[in-house]
Formats: C-alpha cells, structure tokens, sequence
C-alpha cells in the first residue's frame, strides 16, 4: 500500500516538473567570460547556476578562455555572428568593444533598477558618454602583494599607506638577498606605476610616451630591473604576469603588483602570509589606477531580457557577496565590499587599510584606442631595457614611433 | 606500355574505347578525390581568395568592412617601420635554418645508414622530436633558456659570461633556430636515410673496386643518387621555415624589440592582437607571394643539380 502511494506521488510529482517545463519556456543563454583555472570558472560555474536557482526558466552556459585569448577570441566570436547573449567586458577595453554591447540606459530607467548600489566609479568605466553598457562585478585598485614572512626574515619593516618610490626600492633592495628578489615588475605594470609617480602617457586622448614624466616613470620601472637589480629580468616571450605572480607564489619574489582579484587563486596557492599595501608614490599624492569589469548583453541575442534578468543576478548582491568571500573580486556594490576584506582577505596583513587608501586615491586607467597594440609593444620592447641593452628614452621612442604607425 | 596496348587493339576502334573507359575513370576518380576536394575548397581556397578580398579592406572585426584600395600595400611597403625588419627577419631565419637543417639532417642519415646495428633506433629516438607538438617542444626549450633557467645556470657553473639568448636582440633568432632544428630535423633525416639506403649496393661497390674512395663515393655517387629526395626535403623544408609561427609565440612573441619578429608573427599580431584584420591579410599575401617565388627560384635552380636518372 505505501509504496503504490509513493509510487504515486512520484508520479504527479514528475508530471507536476513536466508540466512547469512545458509551461514555461526554457530559456537558454550562453555566457562568454574570461577563466584561467579551475578554482576561477568554478566560482563563474557557480554564478551560472545561482541565475537558474532564481530564474528556473534561464538556464546559463558558461563558455570560458584564458584572460588573454578571451581578447583574441571575442572579436572573432562577434564578425563571425557566434557571440554570446552575455558578454563580460573589463571598463579598459569598453572603449574598443562597447558597439558589440546593448545599451542599457533604457532597461535601467524602465525598471528602476538602482544603479547607484554600484561604485560610480566603475560605472563611469562601463560607459561610453552617458550610455552605460554593461552591469559591474568588480572594481578594483592594483596594489602591491607582499610575502610578510620574507619581510619578517630579513627584519625588513612591513610597507605602510603613503610610502614613496624610493621607500619601495630601498625595501625591494633589502630584500634581494639569498636568489630571492625583492619585487616582481612586468611592462605592463608600467602604466600603473606611471600613474602611480603622477606621469602622464597620455595627452589629450593621443599617446605621448617621450615627454619627461612619461620617460622617468619608464626609468624608475627599468632601473628596478636593470641598475638596482631588485626584480628579475623577464623576457618578452609566454606571459610576464603569469611569471611574476608565480615566482612570487613560490616565495622568490618579496613584492608584487597585483589587484583584489588576484586573491582567489593566492590564498591557495601560498603557504607564507601575505600582506597589501597601496602602490607607492611620486612626489605628490598617490594615483592608483583602477579597473573593473563586468557584464554587457550582446547586440545580436536573441534574449536580450532574459539576459537583463541574468545579468542582475550575476552583478546582484549575493553573487558580489560569493566572488568576494571566494577571493575572486571586489564588489562593485560599494555595501557587499566589506566582504572581501572580511572574508577573503581575513588572514591578509594590511588589507583592508591599503585598499581604502587606494580606493580613496584612485585615478582613471588612461589608454588609448589601441591600448592593445602599445602593450604588446611594451612587452616587446622592454626586455632589452630590463637587460640595460637599451636606454628607457630609447625604448620609449621607439614604442611612440610604432604606435603611432600601427 | 602504351605501344603494347595500341598494337593489341584494332586501330579504328581504339579512340572511342579509350575514350569511353577514360571517362568513366574520371568520373570515379572525380568521385573518390571530392571528399578532399571540398576540404580544399572550404578550408584552403575560398579563404584564400577571402583573404585576397579583405587584404584590400581595413576589416577591424567589430565593424563591416570598407574597400581601401591598395591603401594596406602601400602602407606596408611605405610607413610600416617594422615591415622591412620582419621580412628581413622571415628570410634570415628561412636561410640559416634551411642550411642548418639540410647538413646537419643529412649528416645524420649518413652516419645512421653506416651503423652496422641499431639502425631503427637512432631513426625512431631523432624522429619522435618530429612527431612532439611544437608548442609543448617550445614551453620546455622556453623553461631552459628563460633568464635565470637552466641555460644561465649552465653558463655560470662553468664560469662563463655568455648573455641570455632571449634577451640580446642578435642572439634571440639563435634560440628560435635551435627550438626548430631540434624540433624537425628528424623528418628529413628519416627521407634521407631511407633515400641513401634505396641506392644500390652494386654502384658502391664498383666504385670501391675501382679505388673510390668513401668521401668520393659520398659526393660523386650517393649524394646525386639522393638528390630529388634533398631537393623535396629542402622544398618542404623552405616553405615551413618561411611560415615560421609556433615557437616564436611561445618563446620570443617577436622579442627583444622587434628581432625575432617574421611574417608569420606579424600576421598574427597585426590581425589578432591589434585586430587590423584587412592589414594582416595584405601580410598573409605578401607571405604567400614570397613562398611561391622562393618555391618557384628552387624548381628552376633544381634543372643544376638534381638528377632523376638513378
């Protein structure tokens, strides 16, 4: 008897689920996003699958490239028709990419939506003008990650908020000791670092890498490598970033410049403690550089609200709140930030203070419309300076002149 | 063979009959290539005449593209600065890389055909390096000449000052070359040895009895005997160094500078990287024209000293 009752039961329940499926129609939505290991595209897994929890109808399939062949591959996803209907999109190459996005200043206005819960910042940087184009995750300062026990063994004192360019190098010098390094710096970072002294690469929208203060950051960044010999020599080939925070995953690099994204994979992957501090500076105040990405609806979906709904899950508070305690982002919603530091970062010296003091510092990411073109061009051609075959003025001319040829 | 046949056949009727067998041997024949056939259509000719389409476009990806004219030619040939030092950089490793391969693979298939035994081994061992993906060959050869790898390390234990390939500009086409040579040498070592071992005893040993001696019968009787299997080696060979593309992502991405920079490179970077797809495809023909005139120059330079009368 009970079982003819389970039995039954399970047999209404199973029409019931059958019914529902057929009542609504099932939606499914391809997502294309940027993951480089299994702990990163679990996290975005994750995400995918919280849009399904509270929009049964949307299913989500997540279609991930390593960060670079992401960029390599989304142009040739959009000519060839094949693109997503979500897209992620980082603020620093929404300039490149935003014709391929919805816009969505109609969608927000029509629900409401209160875009304000984000950091306003990060929104400015998934606009173009006044349209914005995509829904942040994160934002996000580069800051310097430093191995605290190689600190503690050299007797070397921790980095506060506020120290200078030259505090950083007499820090990275009394750490070089033993085959370790005492910092870890790769050609790109030397936008960063730029901005950080109070350069400027950048004047009035055209790229001007030879004016002085453009070419003494350059110098600073070289001299690191090549007089001080602080940091090791990367050369152009693989990937420098990768590199870097993998010899300083190892132990063999003392500082590195990283952001509040980083942590996810760090916390796994070190067993000495970590801590933060905000870039150094110039002369002047700090300028930390931020960026931040986040998620857009592309222009040829065929469920774009759908994709609306999707999108305010995947940027909604619980799943900021997920990425933050994973380790994988810094809100954009300026109420689930306290997570990351909370949770993510809870064994991380200096977290906190030094993402507060970069966030209340924090400057534009300058770049151009081929930003692209004049990192490779950096990787390309620092090297040579690193290895002191090549004057930071030289390289510098010599990256304005094939930029500008490009 | 063919007068065999004639006299066989009353003449009056052999036309027709041939004709009629021919063309059905054609149509089957026709039959059984198409399925290559339309992979050579889908995945070889259209985008090749696709590519001499966008080479006349500016083609950025995200936007449709606009007809320029000639416009990426004469950029390229004009304002380019890098064109020039790519192509001289394409031919510079196509030459050294060329020569290198061809001695020392055919070095290697003399001494392995002299070899009394372990023969197969010597074949197999030079030949798996063949059959490694480049990309995996470059990420190891990339882990021992990285600076501070295990090249450095080498160098500094026996106390020599010798710069980092990868990041002296005039050395770094050195660590490429070697990457490759390691990579393929064993292919046309492994055409060689066989080519040699295919020449008949006899000819050696009339040679010998008549008081050649090993390097004579090296120059003037084996290495004419081999030579339509060097020419196809240095062919082939030729044409896969001027597209010289894998181990050059892996290890230098064009570095130092711009000085392991070759055309294969810049297609990528140009149309992938920078996505100036009408540009790089201006490249890919400039590539293409290339190989087909160095292709070209070998056939008529073969007429010299290629022999096909063994």
């Amino acid at each position: 008897m009970k079982t003819i009752k389970s039995l039954a039961a399970a047999a209404l329940f199973s029409t019931a689920l059958a019914t529902t499926a057929f009542a609504q129609d099932q939606v499914n939505l391809t997502w294309q996003m940027w993951g480089s290991d299994e702990a990163d595209i679990a996290a975005w897994q994750h995400l995918a699958d919280m849009v399904t929890e509270q929009h049964p109808d949307i299913k989500v399939t997540l279609q991930t490239a390593p960060w670079n062949d992401y960029w390599t591959k989304l142009p040739v996803l959009a000519a060839s028709g094949q693109l997503g209907d979500i897209v992620a999109m980082q603020s620093l190459r929404m300039p490149n990419f935003y014709s391929i996005l919805e816009p969505l200043n109609e969608r927000v206005k029509a629900d409401n939506f209160d875009i304000d819960a984000f950091d306003s910042s990060i929104i400015g940087g998934m606009s173009v003008g006044d349209e914005v184009y995509g829904l942040p995750y994160d934002v996000g300062p580069w800051m310097i990650f430093y191995n605290k026990d190689m600190f503690a063994a050299a007797g070397v004192a921790e980095p506060e908020a506020g120290w200078t360019f030259d505090e950083f190098v007499e820090t990275a010098k009394a750490l070089t000791k033993d085959g370790n390094y005492g910092a870890g710096v790769t050609p790109q970072n030397y936008s960063l670092i730029a901005t950080a002294l109070g350069d400027h690469y950048i004047t009035d929208g055209k790229l001007d890498l030879t004016n002085p203060g453009a070419i003494s950051a350059a110098e600073s960044l070289i001299g690191l490598v090549a007089t001080d010999k602080v940091a090791p020599v990367v050369a152009s080939g693989a990937d420098p970033g990768a590199f870097v925070s993998g010899r300083f995953d190892a132990g063999n690099i003392g500082m590195y410049i990283d952001g509040p994204w980083a942590m996810i994979n760090k916390i796994d992957n070190v067993d000495f403690k970590i801590g933060l501090a905000p870039l150094p500076r110039g002369e002047g105040d700090l300028a930390a550089a931020t960026a931040g990405s986040g998620f857009g609806i592309s222009t040829t979906s065929q469920h774009k609200d759908a994709a609306w709904q999707a999108i305010q899950v995947l940027t909604g508070p619980e799943a900021l709140d997920y990425l933050a305690s994973q380790g994988r982002a810094l809100p954009a919603r300026t109420a689930q930030q306290a997570t990351w530091f909370d949770v993510a970062a809870k064994d991380v010296a200096g977290a906190r203070e030094a993402l507060e003091y970069s966030l209340a510092h924090s400057a534009t990411y300058e770049i151009t419309d081929n930003f692209n073109a004049v990192e490779n061009l950096f990787n390309q051609y620092f090297p040579q300076a690193f290895a002191g075959s090549a004057s930071a003025e030289d390289t510098m001319k010599t990256i304005q002149s094939l930029a500008e040829n490009q | 063979m063919a007068d065999i046949v004639s006299t066989s056949v009353p003449p009056t009727r052999r036309p027709r009959r041939k004709n009629k067998i021919s063309a059905a041997e054609t149509r089957t024949a026709f039959l059984f290539l198409l399925p290559s056939l339309l992979g050579f259509l889908a995945f070889m000719l259209i985008p090749i005449i696709a590519s001499l389409g966008l080479s006349f476009t500016n083609w950025q990806l995200l936007k449709p593209p606009e007809f320029v004219g000639f416009s990426n030619y004469i950029r390229l040939l004009t304002t380019d600065p890098s064109f020039f030092k790519v192509l001289g950089n394409t031919l510079f490793f196509t030459i050294e890389y060329l020569v290198l391969n061809i001695v020392i693979s055919l070095t290697l298939a003399v001494w392995i055909s002299s070899l009394k035994r372990g023969q197969q081994w010597f074949r197999v061992i030079f030949f798996i390096p063949t059959f490694t993906p480049t990309i995996a060959v470059s990420v190891v050869w990339l882990l021992i000449f990285t600076p501070g790898g295990v090249m450095d390390y080498v160098f500094q234990s026996l106390s020599l000052n010798f710069p980092n390939l990868l990041l002296d500009g005039n050395l770094a086409m050195q660590a490429v070359i070697i990457v490759t040579l390691w990579a393929s040498v064993g292919y046309n070592m492994v055409l060689f040895n066989a080519a040699l071992d295919m020449v008949p005893q006899s000819y050696l040993e009339a040679a010998k009895i008549d008081g050649a001696s090993a390097w004579d019968r090296f120059w003037k009787i084996r290495l004419p005997l081999i030579s339509p299997t060097i020419f196809f080696g240095t062919v082939m060979t030729a044409i896969t160094s001027l597209q010289v593309f894998d181990q050059i992502y892996v290890i230098t991405r064009g570095g130092p500078g711009s000085s392991t920079a070759t055309l294969g490179f810049a297609i990528y970077t140009n149309g992938f990287q920078n996505y100036q797809m009408g540009y790089a495809s201006s490249l890919a023909w400039v590539m293409f024209v290339m190989i087909m005139a160095l292709t070209g120059f070998q056939f008529w330079l073969q007429r010299k000293w290629v022999h096909y009368d063994a």
